[in-house]
């Protein structure tokens, strides 16, 4: 399967988990890696998997490197009906009332352009015990699985 | 052989520098030097103990030294130790991201006081950073000049009670002087009206989880300026918050005039709109900024500077972070700053070089490197009291003995 790995970060540690993933997807899939704040959404592809891994920032704000990427859905108005993504977030709990923000809304827009997504939305905890990528890696297996069938059945 | 930049400062500024560098060209041979034996500077040592999330960022800077190839050179002390053109003539570029430690000083009368105290010197003793004083009385109403994120962490640390430092790194002395501390009330002061405070909204909001505190906001005022109303909109979530037995108060608009006591701080004078008052006080903690160390001539070098809003200092000399820029900025904003100078090193530097690098060092004491950081962060880690994360050693000796072990794990 050929996909794609986007990422919004503020700090690098959602470009690292990116990085991550991706190096552990690599040996059975084609796979790339890039910063949302780099990507447009006119070059959304129906035949690949798209797996998001974003932060939160500031008051429950998108990180900065996918607020460029949220103006260009904004503006743009995409038609992303038969996108299919999965969301994977990264927050701190000690920012209880926020948590996790930032993914939701990249999910919800997402949703909001006729997305379809793939498997549970998870979070990791910065200040709770599991490194980061012991939760995202299974998850990317899992979620790579599910797409697998879905894209597969819709090829 | 490749070329060879150095970096003074292995805090984020430079973590996030050197990991640009490399990341654009594996081949470069980074040095990272700092004259703590141990990394990560501010991440370390200026990130609040009950901040672990923040922290997280290290897990980066460890792939910076075990993947990316970055080399440590700790207590090893530029300007002194080492000469600043001696590093210059020993590498192709050296990059100074040596942050800024001092704490700026009030500058009215009474301000070296017996009981003013520094933000950054208080901290430093909080987090058993191995130069630091020892953590003073502060009696029962500290009051904290400044409101920017530096005076909040402080005002959060001082209120919370012991069982809300659980998962922090605050070490066993820190914990027991905050736990006897006998605080009954902190006032809070800014200089600013309170939607110009300097403050992260988040970072006021995370006062409302407070258990044992009263939060009285003073003179908030009224702002139509969207940045400025949510400001007010986090203080007014916290007005009126808890019944706990710790009463703080948040006040704005007051200018220092000076500090007062007969030989101690013992009141502050203000100046506001309603005229002059006086608040009274048993300590005062200045939390209004932060200015450079003696060791490198940071004015001269930024007055000098061939382009200093590109961090240009000169030929093969640059700077970064808060030693550029002045103490503001959280790490997301150093990281900004680090991957643009990047870049523009990376345009200035020979493919190619033949300087002598890192063996400028090869005649200096008890020089630590990355293996000598892992056994000190394994010491820290290996058996933390319960309710920590990590114990940290806090002398340079047994942090360099812990280092020439050499054997992590």
């Amino acid at each position: 399967m050929d996909i794609t790995v986007l990422f919004g970060t503020e700090t690098g540690n959602a470009e690292m988990l990116a990085e991550d993933i991706a190096a552990e997807l690599e040996a059975a899939h084609e796979v790339e890696v890039i910063n949302l704040s780099g990507f447009d959404p006119a070059d959304f592809d129906r035949g690949r998997f798209y797996l998001m891994v974003c932060s939160t920032y500031g008051d429950g704000e998108l990180p900065a490197s996918a607020k460029p990427f949220a103006e260009r859905m904004e503006a743009g108005k995409p038609d992303l009906a038969g996108i299919h993504f999965a969301v994977f977030g990264m927050g701190d709990s000690e920012y209880a009332e926020t948590f996790n923000f930032g993914p939701k809304t990249l999910a919800e827009l997402m949703h909001a352009h006729g997305a379809t997504q793939v498997g549970e939305r998870v979070a990791h905890d910065a200040s709770g015990p599991d490194m980061a990528e012991d939760l995202a890696l299974p998850w990317a297996e899992e979620v790579v699985g599910l797409a697998d069938q879905t894209l597969g059945q819709a090829a | 052989m490749s070329a060879q930049v150095a970096i003074v400062g292995a805090g984020p500024s430079g973590c996030f520098l050197a990991q640009a560098l490399l990341k654009a060209r594996p081949d470069l041979t980074v040095d990272l030097i700092d004259r703590l034996p141990v990394p990560y500077g501010l991440v370390r040592y200026g990130v609040a103990a009950d901040h672990q999330g923040t922290k997280a960022v290290t897990r980066q800077f460890t792939r910076l030294f075990e993947r990316q190839g970055a080399h440590f050179f700790g207590n090893v002390a530029v300007g002194e130790a080492v000469t600043l053109d001696e590093l210059r003539a020993a590498y192709d570029a050296v990059v100074l991201a040596a942050g800024l430690p001092e704490d700026r000083v009030l500058g009215v009368p009474g301000d070296s006081l017996p009981g003013v105290h520094g933000a950054g010197r208080l901290t430093r003793a909080l987090y058993e950073h191995p130069d630091a004083d020892d953590l003073p009385a502060l009696g029962r109403r500290p009051l904290i000049i400044g409101n920017g994120n530096v005076a909040i962490d402080l005002l959060r640390l001082l209120a919370k009670t012991p069982d809300e430092l659980e998962g922090s790194d605050l070490g066993p002395g820190p914990t027991a002087w905050l736990s006897g501390s006998g605080i009954e009330e902190i006032t809070i002061t800014g200089r600013s009206p309170a939607g110009q405070a300097k403050f992260d909204t988040v970072m006021i909001k995370e006062l409302a989880k407070l258990a044992g505190v009263s939060i009285r906001v003073n003179d908030a005022g009224m702002s139509g300026d969207p940045d400025e109303a949510k400001k007010l909109e986090a203080l007014a979530t916290i007005d009126g918050h808890g019944n706990g037995p710790r009463r703080i108060t948040f006040r704005f608009g007051l200018t220092p005039l000076a500090v007062e006591g007969s030989g101690r701080a013992e009141a502050v004078r203000f100046s506001g709109a309603e005229g002059e008052e006086v608040l009274t006080c048993t300590s005062v903690l200045t939390a209004i900024g932060f200015g450079p160390a003696a060791d490198l001539p940071r004015d001269s070098l930024l007055t000098a500077a061939h382009d200093a809003e590109a961090g240009v200092l000169a030929p093969g000399l640059y700077a970064t972070g808060w030693f550029r820029r002045g103490p503001r900025g959280t790490i997301p904003d150093n990281r900004a700053e680090a991957q643009a100078l990047a870049d523009r090193i990376l345009s200035d530097l020979p493919d190619a070089g033949d300087k002598r690098g890192s063996s400028v060092f090869a005649g200096l004491n008890s020089v630590t490197d990355y293996d000598g950081w892992c056994c000190i962060d394994a010491a820290e880690t290996a058996s933390p009291p319960p309710g920590r994360c990590r114990v940290k050693i806090p002398t340079r000796e047994e942090m360099l003995r812990l280092a020439r072990e050499k054997e992590p794990n």
